[in-house]
């Protein structure tokens, strides 16, 4: 259902993706892990145009893009199929809880207001923000925003959700809280791509786990693969660094 | 001037000047208005790089903020006429009322772009991608997402030019227009007593610029409204 091919991209004169590889089923839950650097926020963003790939080919769902040709209307087209939950959460500051989440219904989706306000309320019970519908995003905690993120996502219904490090920016007490909310959609069926450091997390709910290193996707497997039985050098001493009761076996 | 200091004078000239006020604020109104839209037309080229645009607006910005409002004023008035009647078409006989509009707005516009650009970059680009993500044209992206947050942090600034052209207004006499300034010169004339009515003046002028000032503060209130106590005092 989404095909990367050939990813390359580089800032100046630094390579940060080197040519990667990605095949996701519907229904994927794909975990993207990997130190500081290794590029998998990078190709997160490339997959939707927040940053342009140098060269490589995009495909999800009936579109089909080479990055090098692609045009505006295509790039529009493509992030219409997507959705991303951004690590500082991003929402709209003037706008209500329940305005972040209809805006897309109603600018690019062009769903009418009642509907959309529907929609948004079915969101909000979900992610149990219900009574937080006319609270401004200052106004809330890190976690209440990411959860609000998280449904401004899954609100517009996309072919896959982008998970840009959803924890990263939170604090501690407030992490399971998100983490909660991302496991609850999980089950809906939804596709799913999450770059994360939350090791437990990510062996708990993914079907995939892909380990990326200096650009590349060192190795990836399920998650009984990866987490017990990796292969690579590097994927061994990543986990030992993280995980610190990570044991595998022989 | 002739005659000894008259107080009543002072507040019986006020019902005299006061029917040409409208005159001021419609200068202030149109000048304002026109003013706005222009200013961010001519704050794009220099937040968006656009080439030879971006070198335009620039030295244009810049002459504007460099020279006083009544050289421009006469320049304009004078000028304008020239240039265009290169075309072929008189504006000799054009109110003067249009060259103070024209004055005024070409002289808002400048500062507003300035406002504007710096406000226009002072919001967060994180919204932007977030409008991008969910599939948000640029376009759609700037006047739903950036440019009603801009305005928030414009408008403190842009009530404050505001009101230095409201009694910036008070040149347009010097052109022929007949506002409330004009009205008092004829009225010096008439009783041959000038610090009475410029103390007339200077009420009026004082007033209107404090109901303007409440007025400010009040949209200034709402559109802070999405901000939580701590970062407002920030």
């Amino acid at each position: 259902m989404i095909q990367l091919t050939n990813i390359h991209k580089s800032f100046g004169k630094t390579d940060v993706l080197k040519g990667i590889d990605l095949q996701v089923n519907k229904g994927d839950i794909i975990s993207i892990l990997g130190p500081s650097g290794s590029g998998k926020t990078t190709l997160l963003r490339c997959i939707n145009f927040l940053e342009k790939a140098n060269e490589g080919s995009i495909e999800i769902d009936d579109i089909a893009l080479d990055v090098r040709h692609a045009t505006k209307k295509e790039i529009v087209a493509l992030r219409k199929k997507t959705a991303m939950v951004f690590q500082s959460y991003n929402l709209f500051q003037h706008k209500t809880v329940l305005q972040n989440i209809t805006e897309g219904l109603v600018v690019v989706q062009k769903k009418n207001e009642k509907e959309a306000n529907e929609i948004a309320k079915t969101m909000l019970a979900k992610i149990g923000l219900e009574h937080k519908a006319d609270a401004f995003p200052s106004s809330l905690s890190g976690g209440q925003q990411q959860r609000v993120g998280i449904a401004r996502a899954l609100a517009l219904n996309p072919e896959v959700i982008l998970f840009d490090e959803p924890t990263s920016a939170l604090d501690p007490e407030l992490v399971g809280e998100v983490l909660d909310v991302i496991r609850k959609i999980a089950k809906e069926g939804i596709t799913m791509i999450i770059v994360t450091h939350e090791m437990n997390f990510a062996r708990d709910i993914s079907n995939r786990v892909v380990f990326m290193d200096g650009g590349v996707v060192v190795e990836e497997g399920t998650p009984r693969q990866i987490f017990n039985n990796p292969k690579n050098d590097r994927t061994k001493q990543f986990l030992r660094r993280l995980v610190p009761e990570f044991t595998y076996e022989i | 001037m002739g005659g000894s200091f008259d107080p009543s004078l002072i507040f019986n000239s006020i019902p005299k000047l006061l029917p040409y006020l409208h005159i001021t604020i419609e200068i202030l109104a149109l000048s304002v208005g026109i003013g706005l839209l222009l200013g961010i037309l001519i704050a794009m080229p220099k937040l968006y790089h656009i080439p030879i645009l971006k070198e335009i607006v620039t030295v244009y910005i810049s002459f504007i903020r460099g020279t006083p409002i009544l050289i421009q004023l006469f320049l304009v008035f004078y000028g304008l006429p020239v240039i265009i009647g290169q075309l072929g078409i008189d504006i000799t006989r054009m109110d003067p009322f249009y060259f103070v509009i024209i004055t005024y707005t070409l002289s808002n516009a400048a500062s507003f772009a300035e406002i504007f650009r710096g406000a226009i970059s002072s919001v967060d680009y994180g919204q932007t991608e977030a409008a991008y993500s969910v599939g948000f044209t640029p376009w759609q992206n700037f006047y739903r997402i950036v440019f009603p947050q801009a305005f928030r942090v414009a408008f403190p600034n842009i009530a404050n030019t505001s009101i230095s052209s409201l009694k910036d207004t008070s040149l347009a006499f010097s052109i022929g227009v007949m506002d409330m300034m004009g009205r008092g010169e004829t009225l010096i004339t008439a009783t041959a007593h000038a610090v009475e009515i410029y103390i007339s003046l200077a009420i009026i002028y004082y007033v209107v610029v404090l109901i303007f000032e409440r007025g400010f503060k009040w949209i200034e209130h709402y559109l802070n409204r999405y901000l939580v106590k701590d970062e407002l005092s920030m």
